[in-house]
């Protein structure tokens, strides 16, 4: 079959949002599909961007590909007859992140007609959709809730999962991840404090902010756990990043309210470790059973550290529950196979 | 610097332009920059689709870019305050094409599009910061119709660092494309009147059948088969490198092409002589009669007098093709150069 995909990109911006539309490129050649990527650039500045949409939205490929595959905002309002969106998700600032900080326009005559017409397009763009998956529950009952959509769940998987292996259950929980204030990095180096085993702790991903860093050490300094914390601040390998996983106790996955699983966590179970997570991880609680394959946490230091301590101390319930990983992983067809057979459906 | 390149595309076609897009962007990173590629689709059909596309290119905005390097319309329409075109051509059908077969119908809606392009390349050209062209035709074409004063930046071989010399062999060797443009069968007439013991390899592509089957007629015909070897598909990177190698000289022959042709600096890369025609057109810009090569009549004697003549002083064919690098280099056709004048 001739696929089409369009995604947007942010130029310049390295990062996870794209590795998807990577992946899947690659996944579509391996079973045989011929591929086109078209990657639009896009600015995500909420002002002006209803002029953006319309621009993008004249962008006319409808004559090319037996399907297209539209992937990250607002890639799905390009129209073509077969049309395929893999929403993953909203502009956020305008809608589930309305109210927050992070809104970006005021709550005025002029933030709310911005906000309409972007969810009018969303509204008239997705319902042109032959099929329209998300890549999480928690995006299906936002569109469910802010344009009245519904959708399928289609989780995305990461590329050649067979590269991931075990080696051991170590003395560290890993935590792979970017690091930023979001994914709270803070909060595992804070539960650290409260350990009684001399269980330890890896952080290692792409830093937002380079004071964060040191005043992560500061806090592991502060309550004398300095030395059983590693941040390793350069780049690392996706080998370094496999074997450190083959050899740790259990990954450590802690963002607040994220809008799926995320990668760190689906890579901790190919590499059968459990996922330790949080009650207001969001969409990681869609993969994570607490007591299953990992352990949902409050998201409190106390009772993080309880988690590290009972796996420290219990090395046959860490693998139980990392192999338990890899089954919830496959239970849920989360794989290149399923994934494109559902997008080409 | 962080350059964003931007060409137009349709998905799934991809030619010489999409070939020059990816080694600029190669050769922006070797060079120590960010660069990223972007394809904006374009359609032409109906004629509404012209104006959409032109409006869609010209709501993007790479604002986080230093640099946009446009190559075709309408893709360069893209927002960007320090922009620069390197034109491979503008929209054609409504300049130089226009009011024959190729160019847009003469309706009064295409007059009005016709109009608004101009208007809309008018603009464009004059908040840019520099305009460069591929070749003389292009530059030509953009002092006529918009009044515009731009640079030749001749385009260099996207992987020029895989050819190589080599000895030479008893062959002439005519590769690329295959179509009565490029004027193959003076190539293959022109074994029937030599008089040494040249041969010629024809390799390349033919685009219709009927381009293989004259071909292999004159062959037939004229019992060549024994001089002539057809290699009448696609042929690979290596292969190509390896014939170019081997050859003692290319033949280059088209119908007044617009530019000096890849096929040429691909020889000279190879440090071999080309054999063209006086009536090739742009050929002759890297090609001078006895000193880079040899320019004959277009006519197959003249061109199997060429072929003896390089049989037969060996020397002198090695010469002319350490000559054709040289003059590659002089006329900055080079990515060093052509880098450095787009991040200028």
């Amino acid at each position: 079959m001739r696929v089409l995909v369009v995604s947007s990109v942010m130029p310049f911006v390295d990062g996870g949002g794209t590795l998807i539309v990577d992946w899947l490129e690659e996944g579509l050649r391996e079973h045989g599909h011929q591929v086109d990527v078209v990657r639009l650039p896009f600015r995500l500045t909420t002002r002006g961007m209803p002029a953006r949409v319309a621009g993008m939205r004249l962008f006319d490929v409808a004559e090319h590909g037996d399907r297209m595959i539209a992937i990250r905002y607002p890639a799905h309002v390009v129209r073509h007859p077969q049309k395929v969106v893999w929403f993953i998700h909203h502009h956020r600032p305008l809608f589930d992140l309305w109210g927050t900080r992070y809104q970006d326009v005021l709550d005025d005559a002029e933030g709310r007609t911005i906000r309409e017409m972007l969810r009018c397009s969303d509204n008239v763009t997705l319902a042109e959709a032959r099929r329209l998956f998300t890549n999480s529950q928690v995006v299906g009952d936002r569109l469910r809730r802010f344009n009245g959509l519904e959708s399928e769940v289609l989780y995305p998987p990461v590329a050649h999962p067979e590269r991931f292996r075990t080696n051991d259950y170590g003395d560290f929980i890993f935590y792979p991840s970017r690091v930023n204030e979001h994914k709270r990095q803070s909060l595992a180096v804070e539960a650290l404090a409260h350990t009684t085993t001399p269980v330890r702790l890896v952080l290692a991903g792409q830093f937002d902010d380079e004071h964060y860093p040191p005043f992560l050490e500061g806090l592991a300094r502060e309550a004398g756990v300095i030395d059983r914390l590693t941040i390793l601040r350069r780049w690392i390998s996706e080998e370094e990043k496999i074997a450190l996983l083959a050899d740790c106790l259990a990954v450590a996955y802690l963002p607040y309210d994220e809008d799926s699983y995320g990668f760190p966590s689906l890579e901790a179970h190919h590499s059968r470790k459990a996922v330790i997570t949080t009650t207001d991880g969001g969409g990681t609680l869609e993969l994570v059973g607490d007591g299953v394959n990992g352990f949902v946490s409050k998201p409190d230091p106390v009772a993080l550290a309880a988690c590290f301590d009972q796996l420290w101390e219990d090395r046959n319930l860490a693998q139980r529950m990392g192999e338990a990983g890899e089954q919830r992983v496959r239970e849920l067809g989360i794989d290149w196979s399923n994934t494109i057979t559902r997008l080409l459906a | 610097m962080r350059v964003a390149v931007v060409n137009n595309c349709v998905p799934f076609l991809s030619g010489g332009a999409e070939h020059l897009a990816d080694s600029l962007v190669t050769q922006l990173e070797r060079h120590g920059h960010r660069a990223q590629l972007f394809r904006f689709p374009f359609r032409w059909n109906p004629l509404v689709k012209i104006s959409e596309s032109m409006l869609a290119a010209s709501m993007c905005e790479i604002d986080v870019a230093d640099r946009v390097i446009g190559l075709k319309f309408p893709a360069y329409y893209v927002q960007h305050d320090t922009k620069v075109l390197w034109l491979l051509h503008q929209f054609r059908q409504v300049y130089d094409l226009w009011g024959t077969e190729q160019g847009l119908e003469q309706t009064e809606e295409a007059e009005q599009v016709r109009h608004s392009i101009m208007r809309a390349d008018n603009r464009c050209f004059s908040e840019c910061q520099a305009i460069y062209t591929n070749s003389p035709v292009t530059r030509d074409r953009l002092a006529q119709y918009n009044a515009v004063d731009a640079t030749v930046l001749w385009p260099p071989l996207g992987d020029a660092d895989s050819l190589r010399g080599g000895d030479a062999g008893d062959y002439v060797l005519a590769h690329g494309r295959i179509n009565s443009l490029k004027r193959q069968e003076l190539v293959v007439e022109a074994m029937r009147h030599v008089r040494t013991g040249v041969r010629v390899v024809v390799a390349g592509a033919p685009e219709t059948d009927d381009d293989e089957a004259r071909l292999r007629r004159i062959v037939d015909e004229h019992g060549l088969g024994d001089r002539v070897e057809l290699r009448m598909r696609f042929v690979d990177e290596d292969e190509k490198r390896d014939l170019l190698a081997g050859a003692l000289a290319c033949a280059y022959v088209p119908y007044d092409e617009d530019s000096y042709g890849y096929v040429t600096l691909e020889a000279f890369q190879a440090r071999k002589p080309v054999v063209t025609c006086v009536d090739s057109g742009g050929i002759g810009l890297l090609v001078d009669h006895g000193v880079t090569g040899l320019v004959a009549d277009p006519d197959p004697r003249a061109l199997a007098a060429a072929f003896d003549e390089l049989y037969r002083r060996r020397d002198v064919a090695r010469a002319m093709g350490a000559a054709g690098l040289q003059r590659v280099a002089q006329l900055g056709i080079t990515w060093d150069n052509v880098v450095e004048v787009l991040t200028r």
